[in-house]
């Protein structure tokens, strides 16, 4: 497989993520992910918020500002760029390079 | 009186003048906050019956999307009559000591440094608060202000404040031309109080975030336990910080103190230079895992202090405690 070529991570089957859904992904020795789809875009971010210990792919997708609303305080992130777009959020969130490979989304180093 | 139900199944009565907030943390829920003043944006609900009267309907915590949302922020509402709200409650916000409305009278006031004033008001009952909260400070005709305490709790009833006077503030401009002799605290509120520990303690102020701190390093000292506290505290001229004699005397920590006065303007023979979170990054180099840490001071230095301390130096968020003003 790739993963023993390169430094890329398969991180799901793209059509494992609902549209105007999330996908949490766990890997060893890393911070969680979050995989979004939304119209039709993915998005990869961290999964945890910048703010509190809350797991954004269980937030609430907005499809027309293409941000994601944390469940815990409801503080939003724009997908994507990270950038914090509503209290009490004030730290960036990272976005996560990616590219989709014969249905894959696969995180690049 | 309004009967409050939350989507929780939780229930709690809110007088004619508690906000939804206030009134649940008096019930001993857990609603979340952090400013109690409209700026963080923690506190948001979503009232799903029954009707609110929304005190700041500009509150920088709401978005527009939150308002399209239909979502108010807990600390501005009334409620005008039974509602139900949907929140996610948070066990960390349980109040540990229930917050309580007290009309208190001034007792006396010192300059702590040009700009900076301790006030200290007293209550008829006990001043029951932890270290680091802070209550609202409110005047007869309803101007209100989020203030953290200085001192420690106590039997007599006295809640010491430090003001740092805002040139055309309206309540500070009051406070400091003497016309407050009589107040309504409400409190305590907040989550960045000291906890019991091993490690030693990092406290980093700004400007009038400095009462806090001293709360916490008088907390320290009076603890029977060996913590030092390493007090960071930061201002624009040497005028704006204290000498280690004044804070030593403030605290009480004696040896166990370690002072560093911070300045971000013209550079001052024998103090840092740069922002509090610069010095403290240089002074901290290597050792950053062993202390705990409190800070209290404007947005920006939270937000350099979270970071450093969270993001970038891998800090569990409950040794970094804070409450974000703004």
């Amino acid at each position: 497989m790739s993963e023993t070529l390169t430094d890329d991570i398969v991180l799901c089957r793209a059509s494992d993520v609902p549209e105007g859904g999330a996908l949490k992904v766990e890997l060893d020795g890393r911070a969680p992910l979050a995989v979004f789809r939304v119209g039709g875009h993915f998005f990869v971010t961290d999964d945890t918020c910048t703010h509190g210990d809350a797991s954004l792919s269980e937030g609430e997708l907005d499809a027309e500002d293409m941000v994601v609303e944390c469940p815990w305080h409801s503080g939003a992130f724009e997908l994507a760029t990270g950038k914090p777009c509503g209290a009490p959020c004030t730290i960036p969130l990272k976005v996560h390079r990616f590219e989709l490979r014969g249905g894959d989304i696969v995180l690049v180093a | 009186m309004a009967r409050i139900t939350l989507d929780t199944g939780d229930t709690f009565d809110c007088a004619d003048h508690d906000t939804l907030l206030r009134a649940g943390l008096r019930a001993g829920l857990g609603l979340p906050y952090e400013c109690n003043a409209g700026g963080c944006g923690t506190c948001k609900v979503e009232v799903t019956s029954g009707e609110v009267e929304n005190l700041w309907p500009d509150a920088p915590g709401l978005s527009d999307r939150d308002r399209r949302k239909g979502r108010v922020l807990a600390c501005q509402c009334r409620a005008r009559g039974d509602c139900t709200v949907k929140v996610r409650l948070d066990p960390a916000c349980v109040p540990l000591i229930s917050p309580v409305r007290c009309k208190a009278v001034l007792d006396g006031s010192d300059d702590i440094t040009h700009d900076i004033r301790s006030f200290r008001f007293r209550a008829e009952g006990p001043a029951r608060f932890l270290p680091g909260q802070y209550v609202m400070l409110s005047l007869s005709d309803g101007l209100e202000r989020a203030y953290s305490l200085a001192n420690l709790p106590n039997e007599a009833g006295v809640f010491e404040v430090m003001v740092r006077r805002v040139p055309g503030g309206r309540m500070t401009t009051r406070l400091f031309e003497g016309a407050v002799d009589e107040v309504t605290l409400d409190g305590p509120f907040g989550l960045a109080h000291l906890r019991p520990g091993e490690r030693d303690v990092v406290c980093l102020a700004g400007g009038s975030g400095l009462a806090p701190m001293v709360s916490i390093a008088r907390a320290v000292a009076a603890e029977g336990s060996p913590r030092r506290v390493i007090f960071f505290h930061g201002g624009r001229t040497g005028a704006d910080v204290l000498d280690v004699a004044c804070l030593d005397a403030l605290t009480g920590l004696g040896p166990r103190l370690t002072y560093v006065p911070v300045v971000s303007g013209e550079m001052v023979r024998g103090l840092a230079h740069g922002m509090v979170h610069e010095a403290a990054q240089a002074w901290l180099e290597g050792t950053m895992d062993r202390f705990d840490y409190y800070c209290a001071g404007p947005p920006p230095m939270m937000q350099a202090l979270e970071t450093m301390l969270v993001r970038e130096g891998g800090l569990p968020a409950d040794r970094v405690r804070f409450d974000r003003f703004f």
